[in-house]
């Protein structure tokens, strides 16, 4: 469903992605894990078409999302770390906005608070401005606006920072559904515990490459994380 | 995405979160309120003032009229000296923009041998301050509308990219067509809150006096309303352009700032002294002394005044049958037709040089209009002051027909003073039978299409600011970067 082609990105001098392979299949969970500037942002900049590729593709259903940017985009759903939203207009109103734009037509208040709770917004919440919300509040609306386009891939970066453990463990769950529903889903994390949790499959960055690939399954939360460690060596 | 229906509930959406954000703005809430107010002042005070001038002119020119017939008796063609006064009918629209009403002077004197400028003009008695003591409505739609708009509109794209927004938009799949759409219907929508309201005051005003217009009104009306609508439409544009094109809310604002100054105040400053310094128009002090200067040499390359006055004689003794015969007619009949080849020589010399200022002032016309492709404003003060009937090009229609008005009033006392003054010359007396005979200066403005055709210039460079502005703000939101 996502598959990288010889995938680079260069910002000048600076190479943010040396030509990234990877190919995410429909139901399955692919964790990129890595430090800061490794490239994962970037990764899921690229297959968003936020910025172009120096070199190679991104496609998304067998679209380039290069060529065909509304089509790709209408395939996928992407939660940032920081969603943001519009700070004078309510929860509710932010995820009817979205949720319109996204193509699904316009929803009764009744099934957008129920998106809102699943989400794990309490409901007091919904009338309220944008404006005083957290940040884990906004990052519940910006999981209830991905939930809500099903779409068939989910790009996430870092969706869950800012959530507290139980919310986070929510979102495990959410996206436990969503993979068995067939959703293609890459998500970037520093989150080792998670990764092991909700991925199938967990992929190491490090300036700009993609060092190592392991199955969840084959790893031990303690094997992760040692070998996440040692590729953080020089 | 694909289906209408699905489309619609996307421009919907984006059109009503637009609506919200601005409305739940406090600045907006404020500007909006002033700018409203103002309007509404302007609208009221100016319909109460035209008002009040319409009915000043119209007891000026009736008492005008009054002394005409009242006079005592007296020799046609001395009364023809005496002369009366025609003021300029202000058409309904003036109450919009006064344009240079205050400058030019709405009353003329008709006397014969004279084609005298139009005076009154109130700008004179103040000083140059009082140029700014009035608002009008053309001004505040012209200026504070899209001050305003700038100030709501300035952050329409780039705000999205500093909050973040708009990664979230862009992830959707959303074509920039309709994001385009949204902004621009939402803002228009913000807009309307000002502008309806206003409108329906205006129309209700012109509802009101409309029975004291002319059957021209109507059509001068809604080209002014479409006018207006193309140049706030052009504004709201431009705002969407230069706020996708701009890296941030500071640059986008001082950008479109910087246009609003320059294109609002410098370059129609600009325009009016270019304007006079490229097609020099005589003065009217200059006119008037260029005819007298012909009223005695003749005009430039011709006869002199004694050679072509004694032409035009032969050529009325020749129509009327009496060439050779001058011996035996009355003094009157002779006076009165020497009078009338008079009348025609110096009609000859006042068309001359009254032409000469047209052309220049015309001239000046279209040299200003031209100053609409450096400023929308320029354009749309241009063709506003025209359908509002206040422009130079009105003042000088209105001179015109008053002049034609003035030479049927001095035909019609001297044919009299020619056919009826028999022995008498010049001791022949008429009364108020002739002066009751007198024709009355029914004034009608031009149509609007001859308004056009003298502003078609403005007109499409107005449509041309609409159609740049809307394809730099599409082109700019296509390439706009996202993070």
């Amino acid at each position: 469903m996502l598959v990288a082609e010889s995938l680079r990105k260069e910002y000048g001098e600076v190479v943010a992605l040396h030509g990234l392979e990877l190919a995410v299949r429909a139901g399955e969970v692919f964790c990129l894990l890595g430090a800061n500037g490794a490239g994962k942002t970037t990764t899921i900049q690229l297959f968003l078409g936020f910025i172009a590729p120096t070199s190679g593709k991104a496609t998304i259903d067998g679209l380039d999302v290069a060529e065909r940017p509304l089509e790709t985009k209408s395939r996928i759903a992407y939660i940032p770390e920081n969603v943001m939203l519009y700070p004078n207009l309510t929860g509710m109103e932010n995820l009817r906005f979205f949720t319109t734009l996204a193509g699904r037509g316009e929803l009764s208040d009744a099934e957008l608070g129920e998106m809102l709770v699943r989400a794990g917004l309490a409901r007091d919440a919904h009338p309220r401005r944008v404006g005083t919300y957290s940040k884990g509040m906004r990052q519940k609306v910006g999981i209830a606006m991905a939930m809500a386009k099903r779409a068939k891939a989910l790009l996430l970066d870092e969706p869950t920072s800012g959530l507290d453990p139980k919310a986070s463990n929510e979102f495990s769950g959410l996206l436990s559904r969503l993979r068995d529903d067939g959703v293609a889903i890459l998500m970037a994390t520093h989150d080792i515990f998670r990764s092991k949790e909700d991925g199938d499959r967990v992929g190491i960055m490090k300036h700009g490459q993609l060092v190592a690939t392991h199955a969840t399954a084959d790893l031990s939360h303690a094997d992760l994380e040692r070998v996440y460690l040692e590729h953080m060596h020089d | 995405m694909a289906d209408r229906t699905s489309q619609r509930s996307v421009h919907r959406a984006l059109i009503l979160k637009e609506l919200r954000e601005i409305s739940r703005d406090g600045r907006f809430r404020v500007a909006g309120a002033v700018v409203l107010a103002l309007l509404l002042a302007t609208l009221a005070f100016g319909a109460r003032e035209q008002q009040s001038v319409k009915a000043e002119r119209a007891a000026a020119q009736a008492t005008a009229d009054d002394h005409f017939r009242a006079q005592d008796e007296k020799n046609p063609h001395v009364a023809a000296h005496y002369g009366t006064y025609v003021f300029k009918p202000s058409g309904v629209l003036a109450f919009v923009n006064p344009g240079v009403d205050a400058f030019v002077g709405v009353s003329l004197k008709l006397e014969a041998h004279k084609r005298n400028p139009l005076e009154g003009a109130k700008a004179r008695d103040g000083t140059a301050l009082s140029r700014f003591s009035r608002l009008s409505v053309a001004q505040v739609i012209e200026l504070l509308v899209p001050l305003l708009l700038i100030g709501i509109g300035f952050g329409v794209w780039t705000s999205e990219r500093e909050r973040g927004t708009l990664r979230q938009l862009a992830s959707l799949g959303v074509a920039p067509r309709a994001l385009l759409l949204g902004k621009l219907l939402g803002l228009l929508g913000a807009m309307a809150l000002l502008l309806v309201p206003a409108g329906l005051l205006g129309t209700a005003i012109v509802a009101l006096l409309v029975d004291l217009g002319g059957p021209g009104t109507l059509p001068r009306g809604l080209a002014l309303v479409a006018g207006y609508a193309v140049y706030i439409l052009a504004w709201v544009l431009l705002t969407l352009l230069v706020s996708a094109h701009a890296s941030s809310s500071r640059a986008a604002l001082v950008t479109l700032l910087g246009l609003w100054v320059v294109g609002g105040l410098v370059v129609p400053r600009l325009a009016a002294d270019a304007a006079v310094a490229a097609a020099r128009a005589p003065t009217s002090a200059r006119v008037a002394a260029n005819v007298r200067e012909s009223l005695t040499r003749g005009l430039p390359g011709g006869p002199d005044r004694e050679a072509r006055v004694s032409e035009l004689t032969e050529k009325l003794l020749e129509r009327h049958g009496f060439l050779g015969a001058e011996t035996l007619m009355d003094a009157s009949l002779l006076s009165g037709l020497e009078l009338q080849a008079e009348a025609a020589f110096e009609n000859e010399v006042i068309d001359h040089h009254f032409a000469v200022l047209a052309r220049a002032l015309d001239r000046q016309d279209r040299f200003l209009q031209l100053f609409g492709a450096l400023s929308p404003v320029v354009a749309v003060r241009s063709l506003s002051m025209a359908l509002a009937g206040t422009d130079g090009a009105h003042h000088r229609h209105f001179s015109d027909s008053a002049e034609r008005h003035r030479r049927e009033l001095v035909e019609l006392l001297n044919t009299e003073f020619a056919e009826r003054g028999g022995a008498l010359g010049f001791d022949y007396k008429a009364g108020r039978e002739l002066w009751a005979k007198a024709p009355v200066l029914r004034y009608e403005q031009p149509t609007l299409g001859w308004v056009l055709g003298r502003q078609w210039p403005s007109v499409a460079l107005l449509v041309g600011w609409l159609v740049l502005a809307g394809a730099g703000a599409l082109r700019a939101v296509r390439r706009m970067r996202v993070v």
